[in-house]
């Protein structure tokens, strides 16, 4: 039953690409199985059960699924998600070309996500792991044809793939520390073995999660459709960083857990800033994106992965709901810029009540979902040792949400309402309401979360009301940021996302295509050199081993002659067979080294070349015959 | 019991026979006889698979030839040879289909490929050190052929460097030989014998080492002896590229397997870290030169510098590993990357020669927004690029996967060797992007998709790489009982 949570979505992804019809009805039949699936895998879960099943890989290290409380829960997250945002993208592609390869993609997507959510060998996460890479980058690049999306989708999968080797030398060390690839297992790790993996894995997470100061692929990453932003960011490849280091957490050591805490805190931040600077509301939501997966991280720094947990369940709802929000705004207005989306509240009320509560609930107002669970992400801040580290960035992060929060909302309400009919707008509804209405009560499931899973959700009246004064002193300042704009020399350098140095491209990919360059430039040279040493070189050896009087080379010598001296007695009986095959090589080798004589002047001298060829060529013909005068020294 | 071994090696050698009996026949029959004897052996190939193969050699046939000398036709298979044999005669049926549109002296190019499929597999399924060298060289003299031939512009330069290079290469390979022969006792030239009681110690076992090395190296090939395998690739046409490239590298890699490992093992045990050293170079030389290419064919080309590099390490993992499990799994690993590799890079190749039979260009910058044009070239090409990147679900991730945890349990250091599947992702991507995103400049919205004789050999090779990619066991439990038995 569980396998079909895999399996559901596999399968429409297989016949949507064979049938090439119907593509969304088969979409959502497969997320349909599956959704039901993982909700029989949760329920068997919560009443004690637990499972696991062994796949057939490679020898030793054979692929594992296993189903326990945290897996279950985020394999329901997932299906829901993906429930929803394909019945939005039901009607969010209606007249778009390509139906089946975008609707085989995500359905393709939500299956290997599954995987890696229920992984329970690191064969089976690493491969599912890179395998929501390449959906992704076949995703993000659906519109190929327009300019910047095949770069931006490139640049996705290569930033993540860079950091995912974090990921391969971290399994190889577990593999190797434990003697074995199953997950539960290898957590037992301990020494410095645990933290050298424990900082490879957050190199990883950090890479797909968007965190500093890697965080700049995933704004690029807004050229793809909506829908697929909507999944990327709630439940599948910027959720697997936060996933990873949620189920890894009882690996890691305390050196592992600071740099997360920090690395989280300092992304929260600066991305919260890089949000507030947006021109462009899916930028916008991109970099709020990686500022929560930094609270996510904070929480894990902070010993509270339940707390992580759960603010990636409400942060799921909350984020869908935003994304498919302004996916309606962007069929209405064709663009996501704030300058054409002046105004667009007013004409689609409806749709923005539902992004202004999943906003509010984002900055943290109570009764939504947001309140409850950036509270927990606070209170393990308050509760950690290194609280005098983490609660700044944590409330900072929290004040920065209310900033970009309020001034997206005003600059959708500011202005004349109005667009185009939005087509599809059911399919969009239908997908967007439970969303919304998730979003707003997932506070509730804070409580039966922490129960399954057997721990506590941290919580705190003073970290409650000071991230409530945040939340609400950012709201009243970003409502009151005059035309949205942020003040002086910040701005330019926030809006293009403080890409240190040149980002991705100046750090990592320059330097690496200079050193191609360089290396290309020595392989031709040494191409020159050598095949002019071997040229030179030969006649040389030949003269030594002409020279040498004793040992295997002189008997090998005198093969060699004996060879041709064979090889000549038959030349001149026997015209055809091998000889006569040589002989036309021969001939062949010296028009060849005549022409190359004349493209290379110098380089190969024909007498050289006849002489070595043909001599070792009936060395290599005639081995028998050479065996023969061998064995008889 | 039918020498189905003896019939599945000399069934192609036969069809080059027929060809050659028949002056003047059409180029359409003469494919037709290539395509009937490849087609056989291929048969011949899976009768062989099905039979399996157990730890040791199998499926013997044994002929006597000069006894005095300990010289015999023997053939037979194990666990490492099996796979390459199924590999060989599939890369050889599809180049034959895919060549069926060689009209020029096409009698003269199918019975050249028709020898040097015997030659190929006659390598992996020599069970006499003998037989094995005349069997090397001879692919040698069909590949030469078939470059100066039916290759490019520059093709005679070409065929000459890979001729003078890789005859030379072979030459220490004689030695060695010579040197195992003398060595053992009685003397054999049987490589069961040889493999049983290695002949050689001390000095004498290192000094044949080294010369294998040498001959291997410049096949396989490993830098900095490999300069001749771009401009061979890039002058080959592109069935010979595929043969080269899938092939008859692995003849090299299969060597030093079949005769460094198992025949000089404490000598290889000994240089394992110069060996290993050397590869992990070559794997990130190979990745990085290919980066800094624009022709197709020259990148795919120096990818295979870097994929070997990696089989190479693997190689020398087994080689030096006290844990025999890291030894194994890096064994595993590196057999599995030949028969991934040739499919793999196989498939490439064959979509870039497509890709030049349309647009006779080969330059990234000539290109852009095919994918719209040719759909279904565009997506077998992104499907194979994404295989030889490593991406998990096809043929090259279980590989390197394996080679890789294996190195890390005995040279941490080799692990720098990872760096190579990000370079390689880049200059794929970069490929693909270049290619086939974006919009088709006016002058490709001609070109045609895919005919039949091209999906017909292209499809095979896909379909395997994505079954070797799922179901890696299917190959890697055959490898595995025979190199379980190989290392302590």
């Amino acid at each position: 039953m569980t396998c079909l949570a895999i399996l559901g979505p596999l399968a429409a992804a297989a016949a949507i690409l064979i049938l090439r019809r119907g593509a969304a009805a088969l979409a959502l039949l497969g997320a349909g199985v599956g959704l039901v699936a993982a909700l029989a895998t949760l329920a068997r879960v919560a009443s004690g059960e637990r499972y696991s099943a062994v796949l057939p890989g490679l020898p030793e290290l054979p692929l594992r699924l296993v189903a326990e409380p945290l897996t279950a829960v985020l394999a329901v997250a997932v299906a829901i998600a993906s429930a929803l945002i394909l019945t939005y993208a039901a009607g969010y592609m209606r007249g778009e070309r390509g139906g089946p390869r975008f609707f085989a993609g995500m359905s393709f997507f939500v299956a290997a996500m599954q995987a890696l959510v229920f992984a329970g060998d690191w064969v089976l996460l690493l491969a599912s792991w890179e395998l929501i890479g390449l959906s992704s980058y076949l995703l993000i690049g659906f519109w190929y044809r327009r300019p910047g999306v095949g770069s931006a989708a490139t640049r996705a999968f290569l930033y993540t793939r860079t950091a995912d080797l974090g990921l391969y030398v971290a399994v190889f060390v577990l593999i190797w520390q434990a003697g074995t690839s199953e997950i539960s297992r290898t957590l037992e790790t301990g020494g410095t073995a645990a933290v050298v993996a424990g900082l490879l894995l957050l190199v990883a997470a950090a890479g797909k999660s968007a965190q500093a100061p890697l965080y700049g692929w995933l704004q690029d990453a807004m050229v793809g459709p909506t829908p697929v932003s909507a999944l990327l960011h709630s439940a599948t490849l910027v959720a697997a960083g936060a996933i990873l280091l949620i189920r890894a957490f009882p690996l890691l050591p305390e050196e592992a857990l600071l740099v997360a805490g920090l690395l989280g805190g300092i992304t929260a931040v600066i991305t919260g800033v890089i949000a507030v600077a947006q021109g462009d509301l899916k930028r916008l939501l991109a970099a709020s994106t990686s500022s929560q997966y930094g609270l996510m991280l904070l929480a894990v720094g902070a010993g509270s992965p339940v707390a992580a947990l759960f603010h990636l369940v409400a942060h799921a709802a909350m984020k869908s709901s935003l994304f498919l929000g302004a996916g309606v705004f962007q069929s209405a207005r064709g663009s996501t810029a704030f300058g054409d989306l002046a105004g667009v509240g007013r004409g689609h009320r409806l749709t923005f009540a539902g992004f202004t509560v999943a906003g509010l609930a984002l900055a943290g107002l109570p009764p939504l979902s947001g309140f409850f669970s950036k509270d927990a992400v606070l209170a393990a801040a308050f509760e950690s040792e290194r609280a005098w580290l983490l609660v700044p960035p944590a409330l900072l992060a929290t004040a920065l949400t209310g900033v970009y929060v309020a001034r997206a909302l005003r600059l959708l309400w500011r202005g004349e309402g109005g667009g185009a009919p939005v087509s599809g707008a059911w399919w969009m509804g239908g997908g967007l309401t439970p969303f919304v209405v998730l979003a707003a009560s997932l506070g509730l499931a804070g409580e039966p979360l922490a129960r399954l899973l057997g721990a506590e959700i941290p919580q705190d009246l003073l970290s409650a009301i000071l991230g409530l004064a945040a939340a609400l002193l950012g709201l009243s300042f970003g409502w009151t940021l005059s035309g949205g704009r942020m003040p002086g020399p910040l701005l330019t350098s926030a809006e293009r996302g403080f890409r240190i140095g040149s980002g991705f491209y100046g750090l990592v990919a320059r330097p690496a295509l200079a050193l191609a360059a360089a290396l290309d430039l020595l392989d031709r040279g040494l191409h020159g050199k050598i095949t002019t040493a071997v040229g030179r070189g030969a006649p040389s050896a030949a003269h030594l081993v002409d020279l040498s009087d004793r040992g295997l080379h002189r008997a090998v010598f005198g093969v060699g002659r004996a060879s041709l001296e064979v090889a000549r007695a038959t030349r001149v009986s026997d015209e055809s067979g091998i000889d006569g095959a040589i002989r036309a090589l021969v001939r062949g080798t010296r028009r060849l080294g005549g022409q190359a004589r004349e493209l290379q002047t110098g380089l190969i001298h024909r007498e050289l070349l006849i002489a070595v060829a043909a001599g070792a060529l009936v060395l290599a013909a005639l081995a028998v015959g050479a065996i023969g005068a061998g064995g008889g020294l | 019991m039918l020498p189905i071994v003896s019939i599945t090696l000399f069934l192609p050698l036969l069809g080059a026979a027929v060809l050659v009996a028949l002056p003047g026949v059409s180029a359409r029959i003469a494919h037709a006889i290539g395509v009937s004897f490849s087609g056989l052996a291929l048969l011949g190939a899976f009768w062989m698979w099905a039979r399996g193969a157990g730890e040791g050699f199998s499926q013997i046939e044994e002929v006597e030839w000069i006894p005095s000398l300990g010289a015999a036709y023997r053939v037979g298979v194990d666990g490492i040879s099996l796979p390459l044999v199924l590999m060989t005669a599939i890369l050889f049926f599809v180049s034959m289909v895919f060549s069926a549109g060689v009209r020029e002296r096409a009698r003269s190019y199918v019975a050249l490929f028709l020898l040097l499929e015997t030659a190929s597999i006659g390598v992996f399924v020599a069970l006499d050190a003998i037989l094995f060298y005349v069997f090397f060289e001879v692919t040698l003299v069909g590949m030469y052929f078939i470059i100066a031939g039916w290759g490019y512009e520059d093709r005679q330069r070409a065929a000459l460097t890979f001729f003078i290079y890789t005859l030379l290469g072979s030459l220490p390979l004689l030695l060695a030989i010579l040197a195992l022969y003398l060595g053992s006792d009685p003397n054999t030239f049987d490589m069961r014998e040889l493999i049983a009681s290695p002949p050689l110690t001390g000095l004498a076992a290192t000094l044949a080492l080294i010369a294998m090395l040498v001959t291997f190296f410049v096949k396989i090939p490993v830098i900095p002896v490999h300069t001749w395998l771009p401009a061979a690739h890039v002058e080959a046409p592109t069935a010979g590229s595929v043969i080269l490239a899938g092939v008859l590298l692995k003849l090299g890699t299969y060597g030093l397997v079949r005769f460094a490992l198992q025949m000089t093992p404490d000598a290889f045990r000994a240089l394992a870290p110069i060996v290993a050293g050397v590869a992990v170079v070559s794997a990130l030389y190979g990745a990085f030169v290919a980066l800094a290419q624009t022709d197709l064919k020259r990148m795919v080309a120096y990818t295979s510098v870097n994929h070997m590099g990696y089989l190479v390490l693997g190689v020398a993992v087994a080689a030096a590993a006290a844990d025999p499990n890291a030894g194994v799994l890096a064994l595993d690993g590196a057999v599995l990357q030949m028969v991934a590799h040739g499919f793999v890079t196989g498939a490439l190749f064959l979509l870039v020669g497509m890709l030049q039979d349309r647009a006779h260009t080969r330059e990234m910058g000539d290109f852009s927004g095919l994918l719209r044009i040719v759909p279904a070239l565009g997506w077998a090409f992104v499907l194979a690029a994404f295989a030889s990147l490593g991406l998990p679900g096809l043929a090259h991730f279980p590989a390197e996967f394996q080679i890789f945890l294996g190195a890390l349990g005995v040279y941490p250091a080799a692990v720098i060797a990872v760096l190579g599947i990000a370079v390689t992702a880049g200059l794929y991507l970069r490929a693909i992007q270049a290619v086939f995103l974006g919009e088709a400049r006016d002058e490709w919205t001609g070109l045609k998709d895919l005919g039949t004789r091209e999906l017909l050999s292209l499809v095979p090779l896909l379909a395997l790489t994505v079954l070797l990619g799922v179901a890696p066991f299917l190959v890697l439990d055959v490898v595995h009982a025979t190199t379980q038995g190989i290392l302590p």
